[in-house]
């Protein structure tokens, strides 16, 4: 066991994409909703073109439905949660039934939301369990590599995700530091020469978000 | 007991929660559902396991003497026992198997053999399933939970802990291991039974694979990890059926398969689980010889019973069928999963006549079998109320240098009343079967 191959190595990347994407963007579709309810009724819009998805919401009522949702929006909340469960399920054998079991409990949290009287409080003990299952991931998983490729993942789309909406600079670069310890520990491929030039951009005086965006995008080999 | 049942609903959260699901298509499209869990445990009494337990191994050896003889010198053929046309028509029957021994000559190393016990108390052999037999993996996590839930239930009735089911199929890996790693070959996510395959993966600690990152090369199995190093294969549990596992020997189109895994398998060079080539021992109509099996290898009488079963093939039996066919569940022969079972009495005249038509142009097709009167056993109902179910029992036999039987089980049962059909893929359930150690 802990044979790691190269579809392994991707499942255990995108599963911490997906549970990442799912945490980010869930606190940020809370902090969201509370402008709509008074502040910028149409908020939405924005945080659609944020975080680089298409408003096909149409109004405040159907986004606040569908965006956490929808099975059929291949952007929303419970799409993302489902690809985590999908990169999951294969990895059973290495991540263990009791780290993967917090992410059936995050899905089921979304579920019993859509179905309750308080949605948003309830969606957020999906962020619970998505934290419960990253502490199993630090103290369950033995093996080190498997732990760091998908923290590697995590890290990416954390990266990612504070970079399309503009989080503060001391932010980006406090997720990169951790994000480059991550890339080392895990074995996997990458460009080295994006690190350089991305290392030698946050040394700039104002960061160009968009340029270490599209950068990140290409870091892992292929 | 009592706290077993008030815990049920917890039991089921908790399965949920472990993704204790099986997958199903449904109008092509696949889904995945809970097999539902019933808290009230089958219970074998200690002197009747040891009865239940020698049957079983020797019924097991029996099978394993018939593939090795099969597939080699064919005597149990030639010495009039059984009719070559019912091994060379079997569709389990492998031609490229012919000549070919396994690995230590073990082809059925996990065997499930389904039991029911009828009113008089014996149990019956309703069949053996020597490919790729499933279900263990349900019992093995549903005992792990009602053991935290109700620990003294436990300890109160001295229960056989089943829970060494992973260990024991480690073993027979281990045993029949040709050097290298272990590996557990899926079809992958979308299987019915993928839960089972990842589940046994993380406990046996073998590797599980869907085959894309596996080679042969110089008729050697090999691994391929992410830097693309290779580690030597030297045993695979595989999941895949026959057809599907070598698309260079068997059925060409498979994609599941590791092209060339056949060749390597015959040079010894690596372990397969079950062997391929293991459908011809447990055909419907084979079942039927398995006594006379035991009697002609083992020179023993069996000591579990066949269902009484006929086969229309022979002249008498025909008579009988036909004469009897009201009280008779007839049994395609080439279906499973509780497909192509027919009671006689559920047809309609027009239907019957058909299927008699059927029966004579294709008799080998089928086989009839009394219909058992079994025990029922209590499950809880949606509100809580104890109603009685028909349930089989899967025994699981495992053999390395020894054969070994689980001290548990999956029993399934139906959940609709009227139903003898207890399979998960038509909406049954599943039990913990509990061995009493005295």
């Amino acid at each position: 066991m802990g044979i790691i191959t190269v579809d392994k190595c991707d499942h255990l990347f995108w599963l911490g994409r997906y549970t990442e994407r799912v945490h980010t963007t869930l606190k940020y579709f809370f902090k969201s909703t509370d402008m709509m309810i008074d502040s910028d009724p149409g908020f939405y819009d924005e945080f659609c073109r944020k975080i680089g998805i298409a408003n096909v919401y149409g109004t405040k009522e159907n986004f606040m439905r569908a965006y956490p949702f929808d099975e059929n929006d291949p952007n929303s909340i419970i799409s993302n949660l489902n690809k985590a469960y999908d990169n999951a399920i294969v990895m059973r054998d290495y991540i263990g039934t009791e780290t993967m079991a917090y992410i059936q409990l995050a899905i089921d949290d979304i579920h019993n939301a859509e179905r309750g009287n308080a949605e948003i409080p309830d969606l957020m003990l999906s962020i619970d369990h998505i934290l419960a299952f990253w502490g199993c991931v630090n103290d369950i998983i033995d093996n080190e590599q498997i732990r760091n490729i998908i923290k590697l993942g995590k890290g990416i789309e954390r990266l990612d995700l504070y970079l399309s909406l503009g989080l503060p600079e001391n932010d980006i670069k406090k997720e990169y530091k951790r994000m480059k310890q991550f890339l080392v520990k895990s074995k996997m491929r990458y460009d080295e020469s994006i690190i350089y030039t991305i290392d030698s951009m946050l040394s700039e005086n104002e960061l160009n978000y968009l340029n270490i965006k599209n950068l990140l995008r290409n870091l892992i080999a292929k | 007991m009592k706290d077993l049942i008030s815990n049920a609903e917890t039991i089921n959260k908790l399965l949920a929660r472990y993704g204790v699901k099986f997958g199903i298509y449904k109008n092509g499209e696949f889904k995945e559902q809970l097999f539902p869990f019933d808290p009230i445990p089958r219970i074998i009494e200690h002197n009747e396991y040891i009865h239940l337990e020698k049957g079983l191994k020797q019924r097991v050896n029996a099978l394993n003497c018939f593939l090795s003889d099969i597939y080699g010198n064919k005597r149990i053929v030639t010495d009039g026992v059984i009719p070559e046309e019912f091994i060379y028509s079997a569709k389990g029957f492998l031609t490229p198997c012919d000549g070919v021994a396994p690995p230590k000559n073990i082809y059925s190393h996990i065997s499930g053999i389904d039991l029911v016990q009828s009113k008089d108390d014996n149990w019956y052999i309703l069949e053996d399933n020597l490919r790729v037999p499933s279900g263990a993996s349900y019992p093995m996590i549903a005992r792990e939970l009602q053991r935290r839930s109700a620990p003294d239930v436990f300890s109160y009735n001295s229960v056989v802990d089943n829970r060494n089911y992973a260990d024991l199929l480690k073993e027979v890996m281990d045993y029949v291991n040709t050097g290298g790693i272990n590996v557990i070959l899926s079809p992958g996510r979308y299987n019915a039974a993928f839960f089972e395959h990842s589940y046994l993966a993380e406990k046996t600690g073998a590797v599980l694979t869907t085959g894309r990152d596996i080679i042969c090369e110089n008729d050697n199995v090999y691994y391929i990890d992410y830097n693309g190093k290779k580690q030597r294969v030297g045993a695979v549990y595989r999941r895949i059926s026959d057809e599907y596992l070598d698309p260079m020997t068997f059925y060409e189109e498979s994609v599941i398969g590791i092209p060339h895994i056949f060749e390597a398998y015959k040079k010894g060079n690596v372990a397969l689980l079950n062997a391929p080539g293991n459908g011809v021992a447990d055909d419907k109509g084979i079942y039927y010889f398995v006594p006379k099996m035991i009697r002609y290898y083992l020179g023993e009488d069996a000591l579990l019973m066949n269902a009484p079963t006929y086969l229309p093939y022979y002249k008498n039996d025909m008579r009988y069928v036909l004469d009897n066919f009201d009280k008779l569940v007839i049994k395609d022969v080439a279906e499973a999963g509780g497909y192509g079972v027919v009671f006689g009495n559920s047809l309609t005249k027009e239907k019957k006549e058909k299927f008699i038509t059927l029966l004579k142009s294709e008799p080998r097709r089928f086989i009839a079998q009394e219909v058992i009167d079994f025990y029922d056993l209590n499950i809880l109902d949606e509100t809580g109320n104890k109603v009685p179910r028909k349930a089989d029992l899967r025994a699981f036999v495992l053999t390395n240098g020894d054969t070994k039987v689980w001290p548990s089980g999956l029993t399934r049962f139906s959940r609709n009343p009227d139903s003898f059909i207890v399979n998960s893929s038509q909406g049954g359930g599943f039990k913990d079967t509990w061995v009493l150690s005295r």
